[in-house]
Parts: C-alpha cells; sequence; structure tokens
C-alpha cells in the first residue's frame, strides 16, 4: 500500500498522536477523551489484586482501549512484544503472567513514555522486560522471536495498517499468537472524516 | 486485513464500552465505536 492510499499522511498523524500521548504520559490525570488509570483497568476486566499491587505510576498513563489478556492468557515462559507499549502497563502485566523464565520487549515511539516504563520496571525488580525506541511500522525485534504479540489501542492510531499487521507477523514465531485490544466501529466513518487529522486523536 | 495478512483462529471478544462516561462519549456512540480484543494465530 502506498502513502498515496492511505487516508491521511502517517508521518503528519505520528506527530498528532506523540503530542496526545505525551500529554497523557506527562499529566495522566488531566483532561483526556478517554479514561485513564485505575478506573480503566476496573472498566477494562483487569486483574485487580495484580493491578492493586502495581504503584501509581505504573498504571496511571494506562490508556487502553479492551483487554489483550482475557481471551487468551499468557504461559510461564512465553516470549511477548508489547507493540506500543506506552507507559508500560500491559507489559508489566504480561511480565506478571510469564514469569521470570519469559521475557517482554515493549516498543513504543515516545521518549516520555519510555523513561516512564523504564523507571517503573526498575521500581517494580522486573528483570524480565525491556523497552526499546521505535514504531510499530518497524518493529526494533528481530524475525520470529515473539511466542506472542499484544498490543492495546495502537494499532487504530497507525495510517498504515496492512504494513503494520505485516510487521507484527514479521516479529511472531510460526504456530505463535497476535491478542491485541482494539476499537472498531459500528456504523461507516465518511471519507471527509477520515481524512481529518484531528478527528483519529479526539 | 487481519485474515488478508494470513493469520488463522480469529476470534473477537465481547464488546467493551470504552468510552462510556468518558469526554469522547458522544463522538463514540455518534458511531458506534467500542473496545474489542481480538486473537489470532499464525499457522505453524
Amino acid at each position: 500500500m502506498t502513502t498515496e492510499a492511505l487516508a491521511v499522511n502517517p508521518s503528519v498523524l505520528r506527530e498528532e498522536v506523540k503530542k496526545k500521548y505525551r500529554d497523557v504520559a506527562c499529566n495522566p490525570h488531566g483532561e483526556h477523551h478517554f479514561h485513564t488509570g485505575r478506573p480503566l483497568t476496573r472498566r477494562l476486566g483487569y486483574d485487580q489484586a495484580v493491578v492493586g499491587a502495581m504503584p501509581d505510576v505504573a498504571v496511571e498513563s494506562f490508556a487502553g482501549v479492551a483487554n489483550p489478556f482475557v481471551l487468551r492468557a499468557l504461559a510461564r515462559g512465553e516470549m511477548v512484544v508489547d507493540a506500543g507499549s506506552g507507559a508500560g502497563f500491559d507489559s508489566f502485566i504480561a511480565a506478571h503472567q510469564v514469569g521470570v523464565e519469559g521475557r517482554v520487549i515493549g516498543v513504543d515511539m515516545l521518549a516520555e513514555m519510555l523513561e516512564k516504563s523504564r523507571d517503573s520496571a526498575k521500581r517494580m525488580g522486573l528483570g524480565n522486560v525491556e523497552f526499546r525506541q521505535g514504531i510499530l511500522e518497524e518493529m526494533p525485534v528481530e524475525d520470529g522471536w515473539a511466542d506472542v504479540v499484544i498490543s492495546n489501542g495502537v494499532i487504530n492510531l497507525c495510517a498504515d495498517k496492512k504494513r503494520v499487521f505485516g510487521e507484527l507477523w514479521r516479529a511472531l514465531r510460526p504456530g505463535g499468537w497476535l491478542q491485541f485490544g482494539d476499537i472498531a466501529s459500528g456504523k461507516p466513518v465518511p471519507e471527509s472524516a477520515k481524512a481529518n487529522i484531528d478527528l483519529w486523536t479526539a | 486485513m487481519i485474515r488478508e495478512t494470513g493469520f488463522v483462529d480469529i476470534r473477537v471478544s465481547a464488546p467493551y464500552d470504552t468510552f462510556g462516561e468518558a469526554r469522547g462519549e458522544k463522538s463514540a456512540r455518534r458511531f458506534e465505536v467500542y473496545g474489542y480484543t481480538f486473537i489470532a494465530r499464525k499457522p505453524g
């Protein structure tokens, strides 16, 4: 798929997304159009015994749209990529499920989110999680490394979804699982709305 | 698009009212936007 065939320019959209989620990282309790933090984890059915043990800083910037673990819990020892890991919340849930025998690589493009996720991992003493800077269209993960790729509310923010799904495929080993949360609309979105960059992040 | 990429065994969860009572609720309702969990497998 070429850039010309896409509804919006991927680079322009990426900069708008960065602006929005930089604010979520630095100002998690500010006025956002979506829920964040612990109330959102309850709304999406996360195990509150696990969430409750996490420090506020590891949860407050969570802005997912569903629960990637609800249809299949991760198995101990699995290797996991969290595509668009944000402040690391789903990566920490994954680290809990795979245990010390497993490993989690979170990939995010925002320096502010990476700093926050690395600080939280250190604070929780998680040695099986690392965070790398990158975009979903070009993840810094070797071919076939992952048993599971998770993601939450990020694919919908990418203009070139065909390229993103190709990249998620590349990172997975044969037989591996893709489990992700995302939004879908029940009504057709007009072309004029699709081309409006403000509506992608509003 | 998940199927087009080559994934199999695709399943989708019940919807989550992700934006209910949030500032974006009105826009979400307009286009019936909900959150879903998707799962799929890369053939072995």
